[in-house]
């Protein structure tokens, strides 16, 4: 159309307009006041020189599709005009807003890349929303989302992007929390011979530290613990450093470890991979409660004894010497505790670190 | 009939469909972020349990606000709650990935200064805008060195802080927003601080102890709002500043200050305000301006000043004089609020006349909203009132609201009678 046509025409064609191709082929044309209001656009006519023809039409990117544009529009064309007041642009909004999740997701990724940023904005509170005070569940449910991580996934280390010391200490505890789950898994094969070993020395190294050796209380139990004994298949890896922390905990108050199940149970379950470390965990303590009665089995022969007595030795040497220096290594990025401080006062989080 | 499963399992994997409907993961990293940011910290963090690509999206939310609504608390146990908290905060901070461009921090329980320290440090790093703190119990806290130097600043807000910067300290270049509540500050360590921040257009003072003399030299200042005790205040180099709100929290005695003082605070006040155009005076400010010689009208009069609140003693003649001083000074006012203040003791100079004299020899112009508030109905109060009524020529509307519901209908009776300029003018009577 050259400049002469344009003066012969009537006034109403005069209103110019501006050329939209979306990604399916489709062409449109809308009021150059309404589509100048997007970013993108603007840019395009004013640097580009694009639009002012079918043939000229501005692309716009794959994420508008027609249905898409055709909302934008709408909201371009209320918000464009200069008169409106506070009020009746807040109410435009809220009306607007209202539309099922799967199209607010499209209509977001549209603004987005026409970079509509008053849309976007509009939007994304519209989502949060929508997620806000939900349950991991619901909001899978709602936003059609796979529910893909395994429960050993939640422990995979982080992605070590930079060569963080603290992500580098995070992954080695998910390592060390990753084989004690395979050793869990193993030791549910063993016999039940084997478990019965074990269990009496562990059993009996407490009753020994809680200074119940041998006494009538015992002799009662013992027909419980037997029964018992079959659950507990979690704490036999005397072996892993596990037992001895657990063992470490007990001796530093039964009823702190009480409480502190109760406290890891409730604590905030939502810190990103180390999520599932709590429920591991609490698994393992809230066990570890039945074992405080001091149980012992009364039918301990002398040879069996004196290895038992071996082992309450060697475990309390490792005490005094392994665990100050296991727990210096774990806290050494600088928290201010000592090593010997530790679930006393109920702190979720220093039990994390120091079962690793 | 087929049984509906009510528990999914675990790892199924995803099919076709469910890969096309799910809209939002695919979603660019800097929308997640803004969706992400509008959560509560509690919520955004466990959407990295949602799934497989969600699981690091949290992490590089370049917003984090710790609040009362953290978590939820079920103990009353002050330490168990602090301890979590601190927990919650170190996990936050440890995991996340990214630039934090805005850190809240505000919660009922928090105490630990060092924790407090070693997080500022932490953010310190990341190129922080907006800093917010909030010490809700104990003394008041000193940030250390490191908050000085964050460079990047734009929005500081500090409850309940002492604040000492190092010596190296030189400003904060990009600071806009400066919000000091319940703070200990020295008057020079002030000064230089006001002074150094060049692009500075708030400013929020409220309850700060250390500074008697507030010299205000902000160049791009816009807005200030100051409540507090102080014995002087004056603006250099305030060419822009918009809106002023002033509230001295002390009762002072103008007879001591008279003999020593002939200077005008009054016009000091409004010598560097040319574009003034809100302005509140609360509490005493105003008994304050009346110090020392007040003109009939300010020598440049404000004509950007369309809304003006004072709190005044109707009674007190040195505040009339004052109110009347600024009432004459500005022909294009819109808006006036006019607040009584009960007075504890009689001051010696009552005057119950004063309103009744015909002062005025122009009009209020653009005079459309009124409010007088807590009015007892004595003589100096509705001949205010009524001074208001016979020179508004466009007033639409007049509220009054008594202080009390003695003597309700005396002023209602009152009221009633006064003649009025303007043929639209509503008189609005609020319950006390």
């Amino acid at each position: 159309m050259s400049e002469v046509d344009m003066a012969v025409t009537k006034p109403e064609m005069m209103k110019s307009y501006i050329w939209l191709q979306t990604a399916d082929g489709s062409i449109q044309q809308v009021e150059q006041e309404v589509a100048m209001f997007c970013p993108m656009i603007c840019h395009e006519v004013i640097q580009k020189g694009l639009g002012s023809s079918k043939n000229y039409a501005i692309s716009l990117p794959q994420r508008v599709n027609p249905a898409m544009l055709s909302l934008i529009l709408d909201y371009c064309r209320f918000h464009q005009v200069p008169g409106r007041s506070n009020k009746e642009r807040k109410s435009f909004d809220e009306k607007f807003i209202r539309m099922d999740t799967k199209r607010l997701c499209e209509l977001t990724s549209a603004a987005d890349s026409l970079q509509l940023k008053p849309l976007v904005d509009l939007t994304s509170r519209a989502l949060a929303r929508i997620i806000e005070g939900k349950s991991p569940e619901e909001i899978r449910e709602i936003f059609h989302l796979p529910d893909d991580l395994t429960e050993e996934e939640k422990l995979e280390p982080l992605k070590n992007t930079t060569d963080d010391p603290r992500i580098r200490l995070l992954n080695r505890l998910y390592a060390k929390k990753r084989k004690e789950l395979k050793e869990r898994q193993k030791l549910k094969n063993v016999e039940v011979e084997e478990e019965r070993v074990d269990d009496r020395s562990v059993d009996d190294l407490l009753s020994f530290i809680n200074g119940d050796g041998g006494d009538s209380k015992g002799i009662k139990t013992s027909k419980s613990k037997k029964k018992n004994r079959r659950r507990k298949d979690q704490q036999k890896s005397t072996s892993t450093n596990e037992a001895i922390k657990n063992h470490n905990k007990e001796l530093n108050g039964l009823n702190s470890v009480c409480c502190s199940v109760e406290i890891g149970q409730k604590s905030w379950s939502g810190v990103g991979a180390s999520s599932n470390l709590h429920d591991v965990e609490d698994d393992i303590f809230a066990s570890k409660n039945e074992l405080d009665d001091g149980e012992i089995d009364d039918e301990i022969d002398p040879a069996l004894k004196e290895k038992i007595d071996r082992e309450v030795e060697d475990f309390a040497r490792r005490l005094n010497s392994d665990w100050p220096e296991r727990m210096q290594e774990i806290l050494s990025f600088g928290h201010e505790r000592k090593p010997v401080h530790f679930s006393l006062n109920g702190n979720g989080s220093l039990r994390r670190y120091a079962s690793m | 009939m087929s049984s509906v499963i009510k528990q999914r399992e675990p790892s199924r994997l995803p099919s076709k469909t469910d890969a096309e409907l799910d809209r939002i993961s695919n979603l660019p990293g800097h929308v997640i972020d803004q969706i992400l940011s509008r959560l509560p910290i509690r919520d955004a963090v466990r959407s990295s349990v949602l799934s497989r690509k969600w699981r690091y999206k949290w992490a590089t939310i370049p917003c984090l606000v710790f609040d009362n609504q953290c978590f939820d608390v079920s103990s009353q146990d002050q330490t168990f709650i602090k301890n979590k908290l601190v927990n919650i905060i170190d996990h936050v901070l440890l995991l996340h990935n990214g630039s934090i461009h805005k850190f809240k921090l505000s919660h009922r329980d928090l105490l630990g200064v060092t924790d407090i320290d070693r997080w500022i440090l932490c953010i310190s790093r990341s190129s922080i805008k907006e800093f917010v703190l909030e010490i809700w119990k104990g003394q008041r806290y000193k940030p250390p060195s490191c908050l000085f130097s964050c460079q990047s600043l734009i929005h500081l807000e500090l409850f309940n802080c002492l604040l000492k910067p190092p010596l190296t300290f030189r400003g904060f270049k990009n600071l806009k927003s400066l919000d000091l509540q319940h703070i200990t500050i020295t008057q020079d360590v002030f000064e230089k601080l006001i002074s150094s921040c060049p692009s500075l257009e708030r400013l929020t003072l409220m309850n700060f102890t250390g500074v008697t003399h507030l010299v205000i030299d902000a160049p791009n200042l816009q807005f200030f709002d100051i409540g507090g005790i102080f014995e002087d205040v004056s603006f250099l180099n305030t060419f822009h500043l918009a809106l002023v709100s002033i509230g001295l929290y002390v009762n002072i005695d103008n007879d001591e200050n008279d003999a020593r003082d002939n200077s005008s605070k009054l016009l000091r006040f409004f010598v560097n305000l040319p574009h003034i155009r809100r302005l509140e005076i609360q509490s005493y400010f105003l008994k304050y301006l009346a110090m020392g010689y007040v003109p009939s009208r300010l020598p440049n009069p404000c004509v950007d000043l369309n809304h003006l609140s004072i709190r005044i003693d109707f009674d007190d003649l040195d505040e009339n004089t004052a109110a009347l001083c600024l009432l004459r000074s500005c022909p294009n006012l819109q808006e006036l609020e006019m607040l009584a203040r009960p007075e504890e003791q009689a001051s010696m100079e009552r005057s119950t006349n004063f309103w009744e004299d015909d002062h005025w020899s122009s009009l209020f112009a653009h005079l459309r909203m009124v409010k007088v508030l807590g009015i007892s109905g004595v003589k100096s109060e509705m001949d205010f009132i009524k001074f208001l009524l016979s020179n508004s020529p466009v007033l639409e509307q007049l509220t009054v609201k008594p202080v009390s519901q003695e003597g309700e209908w005396e002023l209602m009776k009152e009221l009633l009678r006064f003649r009025r300029a303007s043929i639209y003018a509503e008189i609005i009577y609020l319950d006390p």
